[in-house]
């Protein structure tokens, strides 16, 4: 986890995955990245496991016992 | 010199404001076949809160859910008992016209569904239980506009009201000026629906400035100047609730993490004080996880949520010290331990619901996926907000005949869901409303006296920039009000506003449209401003937003009441009034529900 590098500033510079695809499917087809961004959520949406509702629970109740252990008090 | 030539329009309905509420409003309404005008200050396409996008729709409940069982569900929440205080009533007829509302924003194009047809919904932690639609609507502005556009509704971008027009006690219309020509324009109205949002420019530097490109207040944008409540003020109209100011945390770094999606996973961020010692996470994870039902559709029951606890004598416990917190500040935030996959969601959140903000963090070098946010906990405030707004009753009209308030405006109202749902009741009822509405007259020499405050900013030398008053204000509320009252502030803060009223606004200096503009937002923002010191000299207890040093305790006997003011002969009344009980006999309007 980071904080500011010694010069006060963050990390080097980046590109968030969903923002390179926007990008991309804005300038293949020159459009705003307003309209690429509702093509691009769609396909990027496809990796994500949003419907699979056992995973969900899985990853939230995990998370959920992890945060209760490290307060050590009933929820 | 700006263009003083008149145009005059008549319509049925004016709509005033074209966000998530008024476009709605408008639309509904001229599905119905009547005449609309919507005047938008800035551009619909992209105004208000929504206008970057939004990636939640809030919660619904099951169709037919009686007044007691959604009494019993909220209880603990709605009165002014130490949380919010609103009329129970309109937010049962909100929530109970919900499922409606969201098939009707089908209608106008805003998506909202997976492609097998089902609804996207997510798990809510944190309202109450409800699920809450996980929607992907970055473009629901421009979607609306051009739903709008196309029912025939004649709409006025870049055109400010300067006021509202009446005659024996109803309104007939307003006035106003386009912002990129100076044109003078009336309106002549039967009814007129006022949907201009909350109030966000009477504090200091952090909250949206004209002249500031800020992003981290998107469900407040630099536009919200209070118009609607200033114009229904002068016209008679009472407003409530304005010394709740609101407060938290001010997220320093990345201001832009949508905590719409991203809390109701029910994934707490973790937090560390600048001591480096671990704690529980302000913003924008919030509480604990709750046992949030999983119903995976809109409409199923959700658990009930459990009461506030209560100190002896029903009294809420103290709120945390505010000394205590600022010491511990900054708190840094992080996120960097969720699982990859809540990322990437994270990431599609951003984008639905502020791209914009997300492109600024990611060319400053800001990646939320592994740094530390952070957050001040300092306890002042940032605007006025959900409490507050324009007394309705039920039926959403205020005391003015024929002027009615919807969405933010309203007091107790906030957030898309209720707003678009407000918007479309109220559109809805407006043929049954103009059915027994006279024909407007108007009074010319109002109109008149309208087009002189519309135009003295431009007859102005060397005068003072709008900016700069604007400025002065918030000092004054800052410094005067903040966020820790008390007596002998506010009296000086009232003394210094009115001084800065009676010499500085006469002067302000609008030489283009765009300051003409800027120049009667001033004048919104400097009555609100007043409203807000004299509501808080009033209320002599601290209670949700609203703390008193003087009297810090809550008062049991201002349980359910609400500070209402109106102006009466030029001055400003301020009093208390019990808010309404929730009808408990009433069932919603089969045509919604």
């Amino acid at each position: 986890m980071a904080f500011m590098d010694e010069n006060g500033h963050y990390e080097s510079k980046f590109e968030y995955p969903l923002w390179t695809l926007i990008k991309k499917i804005a300038d293949k087809k020159d459009i705003s990245y307003s309209e690429a961004s509702q093509e691009a959520i769609l396909e990027y949406g496809k990796g994500i496991r949003y419907r699979d509702e056992a995973y969900y629970k899985m990853e939230v109740d995990k998370r959920n016992n992890e945060i209760l252990a490290a307060r050590g008090r009933p929820h | 010199m700006a263009k003083t030539t008149e145009k005059i329009i008549e319509t049925d309905v004016l709509v005033v404001g074209g966000g998530i509420a008024g476009c709605p409003a408008a639309y509904k309404a001229a599905e119905k076949g009547l005449k609309v005008t919507l005047v938008e200050k800035s551009k619909t396409e992209r105004s208000g809160s929504a206008g970057q996008g939004i990636d939640h729709h809030s919660g619904t409940f099951p169709r037919g859910m009686t007044p007691a069982a959604f009494n019993e569900q909220i209880k603990g929440v709605t009165r002014y008992t130490g949380e919010r205080g609103f009329d129970p009533n309109i937010r049962y007829i909100l929530h109970a016209a919900r499922d409606w509302s969201i098939a009707e924003l089908e209608k106008m194009g805003v998506p909202m569904r997976w492609d097998d047809g089902k609804f996207m919904v997510i798990d809510v932690a944190f309202h109450g239980g409800w699920p809450v639609l996980h929607v992907h609507w970055q473009n629901v502005k421009p979607i609306m506009a051009k739903a709008v556009k196309k029912m025939g509704v004649n709409v006025l971008d870049r055109t400010m009201v300067v006021d509202l027009l009446t005659n024996k006690g109803r309104v007939v219309g307003a006035t106003a000026i386009n912002s990129r020509t100076g044109e003078f324009i009336i309106i002549k109205a039967k009814t007129v629906i006022l949907a201009t949002a909350k109030c966000a420019r009477i504090f200091d530097s952090e909250t949206p400035l004209p002249w500031k490109y800020k992003f981290n207040f998107h469900w407040c944008p630099a536009s919200v100047s209070g118009d609607g409540w200033a114009m229904a003020y002068r016209a008679g109209a009472e407003l409530a609730s304005l010394e709740q100011s609101g407060k938290g945390s001010r997220i320093r770094d990345d201001k832009a993490l949508s905590w719409g999606n991203f809390r109701g996973w029910g994934v707490e961020g973790k937090s560390t004080n600048w001591k480096g010692e671990e704690g529980r996470s302000g913003t924008p994870s919030g509480g604990p996880p709750s046992g949030a039902q999983r119903s995976g559709a809109p409409g199923a029951a959700p658990e009930a949520r459990p009461a506030p606890p209560k100190t002896e004598g029903g009294v809420p416990p103290a709120p945390p010290d505010p000394n205590r917190e600022a010491a511990n500040s900054p708190k840094y935030n992080t996120l960097a331990h969720i699982p990859d996959d809540f990322k990437k969601r994270t990431e599609v959140a951003y984008v639905d619901e502020r791209m914009v903000s997300m492109v600024i963090s990611q060319e400053r070098g800001f990646d939320f996926r592994s740094h530390y946010f952070e957050l001040q906990e300092d306890n002042r405030p940032m605007q006025l907000h959900q409490p507050c707004g324009v007394f309705v009753g039920s039926d959403f009209q205020t005391r003015v005949k024929g002027l009615y308030a919807i969405g933010d405006t309203v007091y107790g109202v906030h957030n898309v869901a209720l707003a678009a749902t407000n918007g479309f009741i109220v559109g809805d009822r407006m043929p049954e409303i103009i059915k027994n509405t006279p024909e407007p007259v108007l009074d010319m020499a109002q109109v008149e006296s309208q087009r002189q405050v519309a135009m003295a900013s431009t007859q102005v030398k060397d005068g003072t920039n709008p900016v700069e008053l604007e400025a002065s204000i918030r000092y004054a509320c800052t410094r005067y009000v903040g966020g820790q009252k008390a007596e002998g502030k506010l009296r000086e803060g009232i003394r210094r506003l009115g001084s800065l009223k009676r010499e500085f606004l006469p002067k302000l200096q609008g030489d283009n449209p765009h300051f003409q503009m800027r120049s009667l937002e001033v004048r919104n923002l400097m009555d609100i401003a007043e409203l807000h010191m004299l509501a808080s000299l009033e209320r002599k207890e601290s209670r949700f937003d609203h703390t008193r040093l003087d009297y810090p305790k809550q008062d049991p006997a201002l349980d359910n009441m609400v500070i209402v003011q109106r102006l009466e002969n030029g001055k400003p009344v301020t009093e208390f009034r019990k808010l309404p009980e929730l009808d408990m006999n009433q069932k919603p309007d089969p045509a919604w529900c």
